[in-house]
């Protein structure tokens, strides 16, 4: 400790017999980060003998209670799906640490979305348990506004990724409404997103979590997908109605001649307009750049001292005596990343909603079942539970109905 | 052999794989401790560590390095600017939740605590110490109460940047001498 003051106005007196008070500063304890990579790996592999082999919904309950005890309290919501990839830009792009355990926290859960599908999201991440455990009534979103919604993620996670490109602080994690719920505290997002949570399932999940956004594509082609029921299916319709998170796809018949003609119509209208739709998606962020843009501090702040708006940011850039012409070049800077990173962001986006479209309406196999669909499904194994084919008693009556 | 839906599948698993990996070997500090600390120096005592913070009860609290300390009988950071006398009446006094004590050492010199429990990490102190006295009460983080956020609500919304990050074995940032300032 160097006792050595800034300004030395009034020299320290000199006393007789007075011992001067030591500080005490206690430092930061950091729990082993191996603790946490095992406890996750441990805590997958529970899951995923949980849904795939037991197939029980009670215990994926349970396992989300745990889920919210270890890693929500324990670790203080430490498996953060809105912070992690996050992290791993900012450790890319702005020399941000970040130590092989984090790096193992976030790669885990996305090879295990590569292989079993979103097991992580069942109990594992924290932000999930907890709406797992506080989904009191579902209200079904109908399909249209649901499929809508569910872009919103892919948004954020491509405009997250520019904003952080461009150097901005971590944009999502002030978003995060569960965080002060594990540090005993609340605010009005946690409030508004618990009371949704009671009525629409997981809502953070299915409609903000940018993490979701990679887990949903990593889960495309996920090895092994989970089943509702190992029997030959009844089309009893209980487990689409039992599934709040709209990941049960209906069985489909073949489909007609006619309608066959009608969908290759539509199907090669849809690739035609693709151009069209990707030119829009670059517009569209081509034009909201500079709204964004202005959000960034650098900018926010040159914008103040050039209508010579006095804030704490101003006086602070005034006594730090720093160079304006610095200040102007890293916002030419942020400007420029913004200018490229967002149109290249529509465009993705807007491909990404063509290419949701054009799988729309591809040419699909007969199905007889029920089945799920990897990417939605937040393994909570309700369908399970719905099915009248998985429960122990009467299982020959129910095959004979 | 393996059919074109599964070989389909195996490519597009290692196309979304491929660019994670690469942004794995790229990336540049593999350091992972370092903790979330206020430059006292860049500090402008806005006020603003005392809401912004995830924790109710905000994880910034104020520091009195004694040995800096003039022991003011009228201690600037002690009274209020608007004070009607110097006395201890709680509107003549600077912080809002009585958090110094104040103790009489010797003719005519006072020793100043902080009494941690009870202060909020508003600055006000700090600030009157820093306009007209040593400089020697300011602001810090303290480790044992941070919860070490990904990143830090203070830190996201600090209108000069004084929130950083310091090595694990350096949790604190003290006051540097006038004359090595840069």
């Amino acid at each position: 400790m160097i006792p050595i003051l800034a300004q030395a106005r009034f020299p320290a007196p000199e006393f007789e017999n007075y011992i001067l008070p030591q500080l005490q500063m206690e430092t930061f304890i950091r729990d082993p980060i191996v603790w946490r990579v095992s406890a996750l790996l441990l805590f997958l592999v529970v899951t995923g003998l949980c849904f795939y082999r037991w197939r029980s919904a009670k215990a994926m309950r349970l396992l989300a209670l745990a889920g919210v005890a270890i890693f929500g309290f324990l670790f203080t919501a430490c498996p953060c799906p809105v912070g992690m990839f996050q992290n791993l830009l900012a450790a890319f792009v702005h020399d941000h640490p970040l130590g092989y355990g984090l790096l193992l926290l976030f790669a885990i859960p996305l090879a295990t979305a590569l292989f079993f599908g979103r097991l992580f999201c069942a109990g594992a991440c924290p932000l999930g348990a907890v709406q797992e455990l506080l989904h009191w009534k579902s209200i079904q979103i109908p399909l249209p506004v649901d499929r809508a919604l569910r872009l919103i993620p892919i948004a954020l996670f491509l405009l997250i990724v520019v904003a952080v490109v461009a150097g901005m602080t971590f944009p999502l994690c002030s978003l995060d409404p569960y965080l002060p719920l594990f540090l005993w505290s609340s605010s009005i997002s946690t409030v508004a997103f618990l009371v949704l949570g009671l009525f629409v399932s997981r809502p953070f999940c299915r409609y903000v979590c940018p993490y979701g956004v990679l887990l949903r594509l990593f889960s495309l082609v996920a090895w092994k997908t989970p089943a509702i029921t190992v029997k030959i299916c009844i089309t009893c319709r209980l487990c689409e109605q039992g599934c709040p998170n709209g990941a049960v796809l209906p069985p489909e018949d073949a489909p007609t001649a006619d309608l066959q003609v009608r969908g290759v119509r539509r199907l090669s209208r849809l690739i035609a307009s693709l151009p069209l739709a990707l030119c829009l998606g670059g517009l569209l962020g081509w034009y909201t750049a500079p709204i964004i843009s202005g959000h960034h501090p650098a900018v926010r702040l040159l914008a103040d001292i050039e209508i010579h708006q006095t804030n704490d940011a101003v006086e602070a850039f005034e006594t730090s005596g720093t160079p304006l012409a610095q200040l102007q070049n890293e916002v030419a800077q942020v400007r420029h990343i913004f200018d490229w990173g967002m149109p290249l962001a529509g465009v993705l986006l807007a491909g990404v909603v063509m290419a949701e479209l054009i799988a729309e309406n591809r040419r699909r196999k007969e199905s007889r079942s029920y089945t799920i669909d990897p990417s939605l499904c937040f393994c909570c194994g309700r369908c399970y539970a719905a099915c009248p084919l998985n429960r122990k008693r009467e299982p020959k009556e129910g095959a004979a109905s | 052999m393996i059919s074109t839906r599964k070989f389909l599948r195996v490519l597009f698993g290692g196309g979304l794989l491929a660019p994670f990996l690469w942004l794995i070997g790229k990336r540049k500090s593999r350091q992972a401790a370092f903790l979330w600390q206020i430059d006292p120096d860049k500090c402008i005592q806005c006020g603003k560590c005392e809401t912004a913070c995830v924790l109710g009860h905000s994880a910034v609290k104020c520091v009195h390095q004694y040995a800096a300390c003039g022991y003011c009988l009228f201690c600037s950071g002690y009274y209020q600017d608007k004070r009607i006398k110097f006395d201890t009446a709680a509107e003549n006094l600077r912080c809002p939740t009585d958090a110094i004590k104040r103790k009489y050492i010797e003719d005519p010199y006072f020793e100043y605590t902080i009494d941690e429990e009870a202060c909020i990490g508003c600055g006000k102190c700090v600030k009157g110490c820093a306009a007209f006295g040593n400089g020697s009460l300011f602001l810090q983080i303290r480790q044992g109460l941070c919860k070490q956020c990904n990143q830090c609500r203070i830190a996201e919304i600090c209108p000069s940047h004084a929130v950083v990050r310091v090595p694990a074995d350096k949790p604190y940032l003290f006051k540097r001498p006038p004359e090595v300032k840069t």
